[in-house]
């Protein structure tokens, strides 16, 4: 298959080729044929004017000289001469008899240039009756004219011929040098399948479209990479995680089995085990997700962050937390509800958990021409700077401690749920404890 | 004791089934058991057994899929599906396919029990839902969306109105944190902060007050016991 589209492309280059040329030199052919006959006919009607002119003067007699002096032997029949007279009877000339193929004719009457074959031999002649009831007859063997357009036919023939030959030549090389570009190619993307996912094309690049078509495979093989990369992080981070807390539910189920623990709390850790699952498939689903508008409905931002707000309230005020929400109704987004509510409220759990009683802990939804802005603020301890770059990513922990619950993973859920809906998130800099920002798309004017 | 309630379970994992059976024993449930989806679709829709547990990967189809054949023939079964595909979007999509509750595997065995009595609740009292609901001094008017004990009228926030009417459903049955989360908030995922404890407590708060009783009862570890007729000996004074 690969094969048969080099043959193509090499064919269908040497046929333009050709093509072109062809039509060239037929234009050429026909041109050069018309001038020849052009001429010939007007070398014939010149040589009837003269001698007809000669007989206005001098009469018979003088043609009829003047017809055996332009005969010399040499010419060997390519001019035709016949001069008669009334009775039939040929005066001067070569041409005896009359040549059958053009009409004698009548006393006064000329025959216009007329093409005939005399003795194997065609000739283009015109004859005209002089005064007195003379026919003339002047023609010319029009082998000469024949003979140089066969060469030329032999000559367009011989250049069809090499065009042809260099075509398929050129086309030959062309294609190859195009097949071999793809080949590279096609060989970097079989060692990628093969599973080298390292494999790169090395030597320079063009600056063309195949480089360009190199490049964007390049930058798509980094990225591949570094998700494979990435993934195989997590699953070193999810042995480990889960690792953990199971050895601890094996050990206190050991306790059990020597006097009866605390069954509640090995349920809890097993439930904790489970969510922090729960938690990486969601990551991982609305990661696979991302960028595909399924599943996604029109929804109010302000009204999912009025219910997770009704949500936490009563938290905040047992915790001594004084927590404000400001979100006016109709900040219409296309969203997963439940993801949404998810992100807000992994924001605001977040938020009221590391803010120590007596601060101020606030949601607030600002509705703009193109964009909404969830922004949740606090004012507690903050987070060192340095941390700011890797908080989204799975298992991370910085501010507050260990001694704070919570797997790492609640922000790298909100950041793979923003990524799904469109939202681009941001932290703010340079404020008194924590602030998040969150920039949803409007669409309130699609519907 | 009452005549037992028959269940199907459709699964096809043996053990799990049998499992599954024994924990509905303790839930007064006679239980018959499928191991494919069409023989599960076909015995749910004879009409015996008013409650279904389908699981989802069985190896003939999606038990999911099974409530919209079930509608089809007639069946107004009440589906809980059990499944270990455990995300909010699993089970969100398994409820938007027709199931009445969703419970995710590994379940703790409370919470099957819990979810299954709330679903034969539901299918004896479908047709006979009634405006006015009344447990011993406490009447409930759910139009009205107001509650009194006696005389007094108890003021309840509308959340905290939802909570105490999802209770009142289910009076005597443990409530788990997850089926609060679902059916009073319609959220589907589990905030790491256990913010329903926070409201319950609030509601209980109040009613606990105003009855001068307890109303609302911590169930071990798992969620709560809505059951204000509990202590008898107190309230014929």
């Amino acid at each position: 298959m690969r094969q048969s589209a080099s043959l193509r492309l090499t064919l269908m280059i040497a046929a333009a080729i050709l093509v072109v040329s062809v039509i060239g030199l037929s234009v050429q052919y026909v041109l050069v044929k018309r001038d020849l006959e052009a001429r010939q006919l007007a070398l014939v009607n010149a040589d009837l004017a003269g001698f007809e002119a000669l007989y206005d003067q001098r009469r018979v007699i003088a043609v009829r000289q003047a017809i055996e002096y332009r005969l010399p032997a040499g010419e060997d029949g390519a001019l035709l001469l016949a001069l008669e007279d009334r009775g039939g009877t040929t005066l001067a000339g070569n041409a005896r008899p009359w040549p059958d193929g053009l009409e004698k004719p009548t006393e006064g009457k000329s025959i216009a240039a007329t093409r005939f074959t005399y003795e194997d031999r065609t000739y283009l002649g015109v004859a005209r009756s002089l005064p007195g009831g003379f026919p003339l007859l002047v023609a010319r063997a029009t082998g000469g004219v024949e003979k140089m357009l066969a060469r030329l036919r032999v000559i367009i023939a011989a250049v069809v011929g090499g065009a042809s030959i260099l075509a398929l030549a050129l086309g030959h090389v062309f294609s190859r040098w195009v097949m071999r570009r793809i080949e590279r190619m096609n060989q970097l993307a079989d060692r990628v399948a093969s599973g080298d996912l390292s494999a790169r094309l090395t030597g320079a690049r063009t600056t063309d479209e195949f480089g360009l078509l190199e490049s964007h495979f390049h930058t798509m093989l980094d990225r591949i990479e570094a998700l494979n990369r990435a993934t195989h992080h997590l699953s070193d981070n999810i042995a480990h995680e889960l690792r953990s807390p199971l050895t601890r539910i094996e050990s206190g189920l050991t306790r059990l089995e020597d006097q009866g623990s605390n069954v509640d709390e090995l349920r809890a850790r097993i439930r904790n085990t489970v969510r922090i699952f729960d938690s990486l498939l969601e990551i991982a689903s609305a990661e696979a997700a991302s960028g595909s508008g399924t599943g996604l409905r029109p929804l109010d931002l302000a009204q999912i962050a009025c219910e997770v707000y009704e949500l936490y309230e009563p938290v905040a005020e047992d915790k001594g937390i004084s927590f404000a929400c400001d979100a006016p109704l109709g900040a219409a987004i296309l969203g997963d509800r439940n993801l949404v509510a998810q992100l807000i409220s992994n924001l605001v759990d977040n938020a009221l958990k590391f803010t120590p009683t007596g601060e101020n802990v606030r949601l607030e939804v600002i509705q703009d021409k193109d964009r909404h802005t969830l922004k949740i603020a606090d004012t507690g301890p903050g987070l060192p700077s340095e941390a700011s770059r890797d908080i989204f990513e799975r298992f991370a922990r910085f501010r507050g401690d260990k001694q704070v619950a919570g797997h790492g993973l609640g922000l790298a859920l909100v950041k793979a749920i923003a990524v799904r809906h469109g939202a681009r998130l941001r932290i703010v800099p340079g404020q008194k404890g924590f602030c998040i920002e969150c920039f949803w798309p409007n669409v309130e004017d699609t519907g | 004791m009452t005549k037992p309630n028959p269940v199907l379970i459709v699964e096809d994992d043996a053990e799990m089934a049998k499992e599954m059976a024994e924990i509905l024993k303790g839930a007064n449930c006679a239980t018959d058991l499928c191991h494919t989806f069409e023989a599960g679709v076909e015995a749910a829709s004879s009409g015996r057994y008013p409650v279904v547990i389908l699981d989802r990967m069985l190896p003939d189809g999606d038990g999911a899929d099974a409530v919209a054949r079930l509608r089809a023939k007639g069946s107004n079964a009440m589906v809980l599906v059990v499944s270990a595909l455990g995300r909010a979007s699993n089970r969100i999509e398994g409820l938007e396919k027709g199931a009445d509750d969703y419970l995710a595997k590994p379940f703790d065995p409370d919470e099957l029990r819990a979810r299954v009595r709330a679903l034969l609740r539901r299918a004896d009292s479908i047709a006979a839902e009634n405006d006015f609901m009344v447990f011993g001094s406490l009447q409930i008017r759910l139009k009205a969306r107001n509650v009194h004990v006696g005389q007094t009228h108890v003021p309840l926030s509308p959340r905290e109105f939802d909570l105490l009417v999802f209770f009142a459903r289910n009076h005597g049955e443990l409530v788990t944190r997850m089926q609060l989360l679902e059916n009073v908030w319609n959220l589907h995922f589990d905030p790491q902060t256990n913010v329903v404890d926070v409201h319950v407590s609030r509601l209980r708060g109040k009613l606990d007050r105003a009855c001068a009783r307890p109303v609302l009862h911590t169930a071990r570890g798992e969620g709560y016991i809505f059951d204000p007729m509990r202590p008898i000996a107190s309230e014929s004074e």
